[in-house]
């Protein structure tokens, strides 16, 4: 497999137009899944975390953000659920304004995002059943239902029902990060964020969670992934947002 | 959420954090029988004062030598004073008779004492509406003047301290009920505190699955609010138990001294209050540790 690395203003020049005429042009389009138009995060202590980000990901699509620690990828995942707020700029997902959202909007923007971590962030004091069951329930999910749904999302990342009933710590990584996953798809979201989802696996786990990935992404959810590892974003023939230092880079 | 689940979700997170909660429920219950035994106090001692009041009566000792004539107007002004309900006199042999009769026992010591070593006295007994320390202190001044009388006696002395004593004391129960729900609030919080910290991964994945804010902050609104209830619960239950205690086993020696004394437990508003000043203390507790915990 080959990178198909993509200059974001080759790719989003729509955006800018010189910074003339309508600011919003280009955004909510129909088939744009998220979207970012001219976004700045800077932290307290004046530490620049992204700036002047514009991008679009399509529905469906499966992106790649790459770029050295540092360099904002987390900043920007976190920017799309409304973990962060963009000190300027606006952030399209599915057709919200996140950047504009009232909070007790925020959990219905984040019912449609499934997020994958580099440590799987599973509770090692529940079983995998509940791990999983936990969201659904939180969801308000039928009692009935709840169990069918955690049967079908295990059956999609590949991890047989004997599981159900281990607590994570008694699996080895790329099964944790299976149930991580699982537990990411179990309201079947249209977006699934993975932040260094191989970061703690070795090169053989690493790419079953990829193949799985990219198997989530094929049944139709929109993907992205951020990485630091430009080896492992060779391999596979996606888009790719790099990062530097806050910006975007060629 | 169904209420259902709602119990069973807060029950897992107290569960979760077994000893933590035994430990903070039991400081609660500590806190709360020491506010609930001091509010015992002055329930009983104001019944108590009451009972005195009853028997509480102004003797006004005469002076030598006041003729039959003069003792006989005298009863009758006396009779006809305003807060004064019965009048009795009691003659120089009478108060010897009475004497004797008390001291029976010590009959050789008593011999050689003649009846004029004893005063004639009225003994007054005053309308229930006249039996405050302050009226009875007023009327005393009062009968004080008339010529006749050599000395005015009256509880009322001791009535009023008594009196004072349990004012300071309902005060002073304000202020431990003050401080009590300081206590109360901060264990509370500090514990809720504690669970969030052990909770913080599940509820950062609950807040970024789209859990609402209510769902993932009620079972730890209802941990505090459990909290402060079972801690007074069980301080009204100790209470209970010490009370009957004292009533079967300590009561009567001390009706011995003070009279037939009949103890009342807190009424039924009172532990109701108590209950819903545990439940109210502990709700505030889970939401001001909540304020700035599950900030996601």
């Amino acid at each position: 497999m080959t990178g198909n690395i993509t200059g974001p203003s080759r790719e989003y020049g729509i955006f800018i137009k010189g910074g003339k005429g309508n600011p919003h042009e280009g955004l909510n389009e129909a088939s744009s899944m998220i979207q970012f138009f001219q976004v700045y995060k800077t932290y307290p202590g004046n530490i620049k975390a992204l700036a002047n980000i514009s991008f679009k990901i399509e529905k469906g699509e499966f992106v790649f953000v790459t770029g050295p620690s540092g360099a904002g990828k987390t900043t920007l995942l976190r920017l799309i659920i409304r973990v962060e707020r963009p000190d300027q700029g606006e952030i399209l997902v599915n057709k919200r304004n996140v950047s504009r959202l009232k909070n007790s909007q925020i959990p219905l923007l984040r019912r449609e995002v499934g997020f994958v971590f580099q440590d799987f962030k599973l509770l090692n004091n529940k079983t995998v059943y509940d791990n999983i069951a936990l969201v659904l329930r939180a969801l308000g999910y039928n009692k009935k239902e709840i169990p069918k749904r955690v049967r079908q999302v295990l059956k999609v990342v590949g991890l047989e029902e004997w599981v159900l009933k281990q607590p994570p710590l008694k699996l080895s990584g790329g099964e944790q990060q299976r149930v991580a996953i699982a537990r990411a798809l179990a309201n079947t979201p249209s977006i699934i964020l993975a932040d260094e989802p191989t970061g703690n696996l070795d090169p053989e786990l690493t790419v079953e969670i990829m193949d799985l990935l990219e198997k989530v992404n094929q049944l139709g959810t929109t993907v992205v992934v951020a990485t630091h590892n430009t080896s492992l974003v060779a391999q596979y023939t996606k888009r790719i947002i790099p990062l530097y230092r806050g910006e975007m880079v060629e | 959420m169904g209420a259902l689940s709602l119990v069973r979700r807060t029950f897992g997170v107290m569960k979760e954090n077994g000893p933590t909660h035994v430990l903070s429920i039991g400081t609660i219950a500590i806190s709360f029988f020491l506010f609930a035994a001091f509010l015992l106090l002055p329930l009983n001692f104001a019944s108590f004062l009451e009972a005195w009041e009853k028997k509480v009566q102004i003797i006004l000792y005469l002076k030598d030598g006041v003729e039959a004539k003069r003792i006989l107007q005298l009863t009758g002004e006396l009779q006809r004073e305003e807060g004064i309900r019965e009048v009795s006199y009691v003659s120089q042999r009478k108060a010897m008779e009475s004497f004797e009769r008390d001291l029976a026992g010590y009959g050789g010591v008593l011999k050689g004492l003649k009846e004029e070593v004893f005063p004639a006295s009225f003994e007054i007994q005053m309308d229930e509406r006249f039996r405050t320390p302050e009226r009875i202190r007023a009327l005393a001044a009062r009968l004080g003047n008339i010529k006749e009388v050599e000395e005015v006696q009256y509880g009322g002395v001791w009535l009023e301290r008594f009196s004072i004593f349990l004012y300071t004391l309902k005060w002073g129960l304000w202020i431990l009920g003050g401080v009590l729900v300081v206590i109360i609030v901060s264990v509370t919080a500090n514990t809720v505190r504690l669970t969030l910290y052990n909770k913080k991964s599940e509820i950062e994945i609950l807040k970024l699955v789209g859990a609402t804010d209510t769902f993932v902050k009620l079972p730890f609104y209802l941990e505090g609010g459990l909290q402060g209830f079972l801690g007074a619960a069980g301080s009204i239950l100790l209470l209970l138990v010490l009370f009957h205690f004292f009533s079967l086993k300590v009561s009567p020696y001390v009706s011995l001294y003070f009279g037939q004394l009949r103890l009342s437990f807190l009424p039924p508003n009172m532990i109701g209050w108590i209950l819903g000043i545990g439940v109210a203390s502990g709700l505030l507790g889970g939401l001001l540790s909540l304020r700035k915990a599950a900030r996601i």
